[in-house]
């Protein structure tokens, strides 16, 4: 016969001793059902200043006039305004059009290269655990050295990436990548491609040690051949991960303007500019930061929406 | 025999101890100041004249120890419109004059109007060096520390070969740059900035051309000069091709290594770059400098000072003997010897070393002729958000020059709406 041992109940206080010990009301306080509360509040304070105080405070800030180099505007309310001036502001536009190619085709290019890497990592052939730390390097850097590295490497007049190209005869000459607006968004992906497909191998890498082996065998001896099995087997259980990685990416890239800030500035013209990169230079250049929590507030429910959209298209959830 | 140790004597000792290691720190570096000093040098040459500016400040002043730190150039303005905000500020930091305005507006800068006013070396520097950093009530919130003066820099040898004296106007400019641009060879006549920093020329060429940003205290463009000034700037590359395909998103590094690498035969920029290009080609010989050309209506070439002022005032005495360090003129010359910076100190400027330097007489005129860089809240982020995408789309064949002035004057009129 199993004995179950509970602390024993606190009884009344008897002395004033047992009133004001604080072990004793601690002990007593953890078996109200206030106690997971308790337990509950230093996380809830310590999101609540660091995650919602900062949203709350960006968000408040796109209701106001507030332009730090003019101070004799002050820094009312001004409603909707921003809003308004939005939708009539050509930058904006232009800015979205380029956030939706930059963000899709760096997610696609991005996971497709990082689903090969990591099937190819999975085969567990000799190597593979140095070609894995090559692989995740390009990751480890941070955005500032792989922009300004890639920035020389296809440099118009030093880049070694031109000199390549034109002694194996694809280019005729030193072709200035960034300059040109045909070129400048494709080659900016081509750069965050590179840096970013790892995160993708890591991700996926993790998912398909997750897979039984027998599925694949199963597989096998029903004749599915590697591209059945990719399509039938391994996407569909990477599907939780996939589709993690892939709001993770779309939030980082939606929000991160370093690379592109290195890279081009947002030009040649307006060919390469962003949302992240107009609410940066909005607030950091032109000093509005009311504009420019406008415009990060437009990002925070596109975020939103695709995340909450996404989830429920691929019903991930649902499993 | 050894006396026993009881409780009560580690205690004291220990406390005693304790008590010592708290104190000893304050002991040791007690006397010493600390003052954190932003500044936007990037270069070695900039740091090696750095270093020496404050190893003869570590001499004069055992006292106060400087912690610098860089900030690069297109980073200062983030950074120090997050220290404003939200805490951190320098103690001193360096102003460049295009960003007064911007600075003071947002309260980042303390008014040290007084201290300069009583500043035993105030009469080394003329009125005009303080304009930059005055406020329209006449409160000065820094001292100059050194001069960016405005010119040319060509390939002598080229224009030498090619029978051609250094271009006096723009016209003359462009005939040259036409003589001397050969892409076969890889060659151009001209390196423009048409990427980052880029901007400020071509505020510079609307004023060329008549069309001043800022005039009599008005704020505005003349739409038909500025467009003018746009289409003969753009058609270096659109219709001339004299300047590198690369143009559009070329910036301060490109244009200097398509300079020092033999590809182009001009390059605006100022004083600053003078001991860098030296470093690759022989002046006087391989290259010289020239004034910025002039154009149709004035001749436009920028005296920008880098002032350095007070951020914090937290250390206000060891700050300000920093800041007025700069004016001396062994610091001036010392910086000067390292980075080819022009000593804003009109003292320190008759320097042998400067005077007697023939390669420098055209920053001499060029003191004579040269302006201030407008200054005004807004303008910074004008020129540089507005001006440069509209200019570069012009570059690129985005849009036509009306357009492009069309989206300045609008840029401009909601900047200082």
């Amino acid at each position: 016969m199993s004995r179950t041992f509970l602390p024993a109940p606190y009884g009344p206080p008897r002395t004033v001793w047992d009133r004001i010990n604080p072990v004793r009301l601690i002990g007593e306080l953890s078996e109200t059902r206030y106690w997971m509360y308790l337990l509950l509040l230093p996380s809830a304070l310590l999101i609540t200043a660091v995650v919602l105080y900062p949203t709350l405070y960006g968000m408040q800030m796109s209701f106001r006039e507030m332009r730090l180099n003019r101070p004799d505007l002050g820094t009312g309310f001004v409603g909707l305004r921003h809003y308004e001036r939005m939708l009539s502001d050509p930058v904006f536009w232009v800015s979205l059009r380029n956030t939706a190619v930059w963000v899709t085709f760096s997610i696609v290019i991005e996971f497709v290269v990082g689903l090969i890497a990591a099937l190819a990592l999975n085969r567990n052939l000799p190597g593979t655990k140095v070609l894995a730390v090559l692989i995740l390097l390009p990751y480890f850097l941070p955005n500032v050295v792989a922009g300004h590295m890639w920035a020389l490497m296809l440099d118009p007049r030093l880049g070694v990436i031109n000199d390549l190209l034109v002694r194996i005869g694809l280019l005729e000459g030193y072709k200035a990548w960034f300059a040109d607006p045909g070129t400048a968004m494709a080659a900016a992906i081509v750069v965050e491609a590179w840096h970013s497909f790892p995160f993708f191998t890591l991700l996926l890498l993790a998912g398909l040690k997750g897979i039984p082996t027998d599925l694949y065998k199963a597989a096998d001896i029903d004749g599915a051949g590697p591209f059945a099995q990719l399509r039938l087997i391994t996407l569909p259980m990477l599907r939780t991960i996939i589709a993690a990685a892939v709001i993770l990416r779309v939030i980082g890239l939606v929000n991160s303007p370093d690379l592109l800030l290195i890279l081009t500035s947002g030009g040649p013209g307006r060919s390469t500019q962003v949302l992240s990169l107009y609410a940066f230079q909005t607030a950091y250049r032109d000093f509005n930061f009311g504009y420019a929590g406008a415009l990060s507030v437009v990002m925070f429910v596109f975020l939103m929406v695709f995340a909450w959209a996404y989830i429920r298209i691929t019903k991930v959830n649902q499993e | 025999m050894i006396s026993p140790i009881d409780r009560r004597t580690v205690l004291k000792w220990g406390g005693g101890m304790l008590g010592a290691s708290a104190l000893m720190p304050r002991l040791a570096f007690g006397q010493q100041t600390s003052i954190n000093y932003w500044h936007t040098f990037t270069s070695q040459s900039e740091f090696a004249g750095l270093e020496a500016v404050m190893a003869q400040f570590a001499s004069a002043h055992p006292d106060i120890n400087v912690i610098q730190e860089n900030i690069p150039n297109p980073e200062f303005m983030a950074k120090i419109t997050a220290a404003v905000v939200g805490g951190g500020r320098p103690d001193v930091t360096m102003v460049a004059s295009e960003r007064f305005a911007d600075l003071r507006a947002m309260g980042a800068l303390v008014d040290l109007t007084d201290r300069i006013a009583s500043w035993e070396r105030r009469g080394d520097f003329e009125d005009a060096r303080f304009a930059s950093i005055t406020s329209e009530d006449g409160a000065v919130y820094g001292v100059p520390a050194f001069a960016f003066v405005d010119w040319m820099y060509y390939r002598k040898d080229w224009f030498d070969e090619a029978g051609l004296s250094a271009p006096t106007t723009l016209d003359e400019m462009l005939v040259a740059a036409q003589t001397l641009t050969d892409p076969a060879k890889g060659r151009y006549g001209f390196g423009m900035r048409g990427g980052a920093g880029g901007q400020a020329f071509v505020v510079n060429l609307m004023e060329a051309f008549g069309s001043p940003v800022l005039s009599n205290g008005e704020i505005g463009l003349d739409r038909d000069r500025a467009i003018e000034a746009v289409r003969w700037y753009a058609g270096l590359l659109t219709e001339h091709g004299v300047v590198p395909p690369s143009a559009p998103n070329d910036g301060f590094r490109q244009i200097m290594e398509a300079f020092q690498t033999g590809q182009t035969a001009m390059v605006w920029h100022h004083t600053g770059s003078f001991r860098d290009i030296s470093g690759f080609l022989e002046p006087g010989v391989e290259f010289a400098t020239a004034p910025i050309p002039a154009g149709p209506a004035a001749r436009v070439a920028r005296l920008g000072y880098a002032y350095n002022a007070m951020s914090s005032d937290a250390n206000a005495d060891a700050a300000w003997e920093w800041i007025k360090f700069w004016g001396e003129p062994d610091a001036a010359v010392a910086l000067l010897e390292a980075t080819g910076y022009f000593p804003a100190s009109t003292v320190a400027a008759q320097d042998e070393r400067i005077s007697g330097n023939p390669l420098y007489a055209p920053a001499a005129e060029t003191l004579g002729f040269g302006l201030p860089q407008p200054s005004f809240p807004g303008f910074a982020g004008w020129s540089e958000s507005v001006v440069l995408p509209a200019f570069q789309r012009v570059l690129i064949g985005d849009a036509t020059p009306e357009q492009a002035v069309d989206e300045m004057i609008d840029g401009l009129a909601a900047a200082v709406g």
